[in-house]
């Protein structure tokens, strides 16, 4: 007997109780339709989240505050009251980054560059000869070899001593370009407040000075906050320049600091900062919570289709049972023809792999119907900021992965039957009425 | 001569149970069945007649004995080989039919083939030969359920002959059937020995049955009492079990399997055409009523 044969006839064994197979299907069905559907969501969060984190620095992009000022940061969402004591000789209660916290940084095994920088803020944006101003939200474009999640164009060059700029897709958009591709290297108008002139100035625009800085790419619409505007080097350095005009230079000093470092090396990496009293954060520990969550949601979605998996094991258990009580002497004649034990185990192991693996059919071809429809609804609503963002992703590796999955284990819940029915003994399975 | 001898059992024994519940169905069968012959074993419910045909037909092994198959020591032989020889050998005829009731006739009749692993095509044209055989090759198509009870045998019996095997063992093959379509499988079957030279080993208590075959085996409490060559005057193998047993034994056997043919019916209980077990008391009462 052929394997062919064996497969076609496992089928057609399962047709001939058409309602019993269905139902039993059915139960395998909601199980893998389930897992499916959670490794799908799972996978299109992990996409977006990769996605997000290369938008914002990626693998070994550290960020670096001084303890001192990440403590009054938590500080602010602490409630508890906490009692005042004096603080210790060394301890540190400055919030800038000293240039020698940034050497001794540099020197940590592991760290490849480290920038320290300081604060740079600009009042609007607007197009070179048009009149719409837009608040601008500015970051530095970060060191290293890093992809960004752009929409058009190239990842500003942080070393030209041009100023370049990246804008985030929906300012693109409000500044009169929809296509992201036709706002690439045209040329932008920033205008910089100068802090000490505006505490003087009649007019906030006396004060504002506007530099020219070319468009170089459209960052795709992100959720992480810090997925900002960004200037390169030359252009963040010219609004710090501008903004500290006139003040005291113990005032314009760096509070912030980015690291490009050996991703495997990065627990170490921040262990040896803490000691030098600086805090630092991977993308990982910045996108860790949203992963959490998801993750955690998605898990207990999977214990459940693993439950709904278990019971339909134990259906394709009674569905075979049953089976090999009905076919009794038809499995005693199959002997007496000359089948083996095995052939007959074989039979009805794989009527259940047949049951598992019409079960995740069905599973996917819904899960993926259902994934499709939830992501073009999602896409037009909650998720209509995010373009890069599709809810569920099926990888055809997930799907053949839950596939095996589910018919291993209905091969598992096979065995007890299918022994039954291979140890029946030919002669009695023939005077079975 | 020797190698005209199809099947031959050596002191066969089988008992089914332990100690004290240990029941002896054969004690020590010796007899030799030739290529052609076409053979009844003959006997009432329990006798061991059934027992006997499951060890011949490889279907079971005995307790204590040998069966030679032409010259191969069966009991040396590995599940696999029988399974084997079964299914190249051997062609099976039942009482009720076995058989598939959802699927087509060609289907049923394709199964012996199926399990020996020959090709769709050309399992198909043997099937369709074989239903040609017993006259049923228009009804290929047709779902086995659909036909008549005598229908049903002649698919059987293609089924039996689609491996060209070399042995039919039927048992009970008319028991079924009313007695006009049984006469007509009867007629096929022993065609199928005259003309094709399968040698028929047939297991009934129907006497009719068992007179149109050139030999009979009568069994009785798991000995052979009569083995009656009709055509050829074969030399008796059995001759010291018969003495053993007794003429008047014989005797009283003969009149007990008469008996059990007149009230078959009423014995019948089940209504399955075949006094089995389940009408054991029944046949025990027919006994005591015969030895008297």
């Amino acid at each position: 007997m052929k394997v062919l044969d064996i497969i076609r006839d496992a089928n057609a064994n399962l047709l001939r109780n058409k309602m019993r197979s269905f139902l039993t299907i059915l139960a395998i069905f909601i199980g893998s339709f389930v897992i499916i559907l959670s490794t799908g969501i799972s996978a299109g969060v992990n996409d977006f989240v990769d996605k997000q984190m290369s938008a914002v620095g990626g693998e070994g992009y550290v960020e670096i505050m001084n303890t001192a000022a990440s403590e009054q940061v938590t500080q602010m969402f602490n409630q508890d009251a906490q009692e005042y004591t004096e603080p210790g000789e060394n301890e540190n209660t400055d919030i800038y980054i000293s240039d020698k916290q940034i050497e001794d940084a540099r020197k940590i095994d592991g760290v490849k560059s480290i920038d320290a920088f300081k604060n740079a803020s600009a009042e609007y944006i607007k197009m070179k000869g048009e009149n719409k101003r837009f608040k601008l939200n500015l970051n530095l474009v970060p060191r290293g070899n890093l992809n960004m999640d752009l929409s058009a164009g190239r990842k500003a060059d942080p070393d030209a001593e041009d100023y370049e700029i990246i804008v985030q897709q929906n300012l693109a958009e409000s500044l009169g370009y929809d296509n992201p591709e036709d706002i690439v290297g045209k040329t932008a108008e920033i205008a910089v407040p100068s802090t000490v002139a505006c505490f003087t100035a009649a007019k906030r625009s006396d004060c504002l000075t506007t530099i020219e800085a070319k468009i170089v790419g459209v960052q795709a619409p992100g959720i992480l906050a810090m997925a900002g505007s960004r200037a390169n080097l030359a252009l963040w350095n010219k609004i710090n320049e501008i903004n500290n005009e006139n003040m005291p230079e113990e005032n314009n000093r760096a509070i912030q600091a980015t690291a490009d470092v050996d991703p495997a090396k990065a627990e170490d990496i921040k262990k040896a900062m803490a000691d030098l009293g600086l805090t630092a954060m991977t993308i990982e520990d910045e996108v860790g919570q949203i992963k959490t969550f998801f993750d955690a949601m998605l898990a207990v979605l999977s214990i459940f289709g693993g439950i709904a998996l278990l019971a339909a094991a134990i259906g394709i258990i009674n569905t075979l049972l049953m089976s090999v009580q009905e076919r009794t002497r038809e499995i005693g004649l199959d002997k007496a023809l000359g089948m083996s034990n095995g052939r007959v185990f074989l039979n009805f192991a794989l009527e259940a792999i047949m049951l598992g693996f019409w079960g995740s059919v069905f599973g996917i071809a819904i899960s993926v119907l259902i994934g499709q429809a939830i992501n073009s609804v999602t896409h037009d609503s909650i998720l209509k900021d995010l373009p890069s963002f599709q809810l569920t992703i099926f990888r055809p590796e997930d799907l053949l992965g839950v596939t095996v999955l589910i018919m291993l284990i209905a091969l598992i819940a096979g065995v007890l039957p299918a022994r039954k029915a291979s140890k029946k003994d030919p002669i009695d399975a023939l005077r079975y009425e | 001569m020797s190698n005209d001898i199809l099947l031959s059992t050596h002191g066969l024994h089988k008992s089914y149970g332990k100690r004290d519940s240990k029941f002896e169905a054969l004690r020590g069968i010796n007899l030799e069945i030739r290529r052609g012959e076409s053979v009844a074993i003959v006997g009432k419910s329990g006798s061991g007649k059934s027992t006997l045909m499951h060890l011949l037909a490889l279907l079971d092994r005995p307790t204590k004995g040998e069966i030679r198959l032409g010259d191969k020591q069966t009991s040396k032989l590995k599940q696999r080989q029988l399974n084997h020889l079964r299914n190249k050998e051997f062609g099976f005829v039942f009482q009720s039919f076995f058989m598939n009731a959802n699927d087509s006739v060609l289907n049923n009749v394709i199964l012996p083939l199926k399990i020996a692993g020959v090709g769709r095509r050309e399992r198909k044209q043997r099937a369709i030969h074989a239903l040609k055989i017993v006259g049923l090759e228009t009804k290929a198509k047709n779902k086995a359920n659909d036909l008549s009870g005598g229908q049903k045998q002649r698919v059987c019996i293609a089924r039996a002959i689609v491996n060209q095997p070399k042995v039919i063992f039927a048992d009970e093959p008319t028991g079924n059937l009313d007695s006009g379509t049984g006469e007509k499988i009867e007629e096929l079957l022993f065609n199928l020995n005259k003309e094709q030279g399968i040698t028929l080993i047939i297991v009934t208590h129907d006497q009719e049955l068992a007179n149109k075959c050139s030999r009979q085996i009568h069994i009785s409490d798991g000995h052979i009492v009569s083995d009656d060559t009709i055509t050829a005057d074969i030399e008796s193998a059995d001759a010291e079990t018969e003495e053993e047993v007794g003429p008047t034994e014989e005797e009283v056997a003969e009149e007990i399997r008469e008996s059990i043919i007149e009230e078959r019916d009423e014995i019948d209980t089940n209504g399955d055409g075949f006094i089995d077990e389940e009408d054991q008391p029944h046949v025990t009462r027919i006994k005591s009523k015969g030895s008297k």
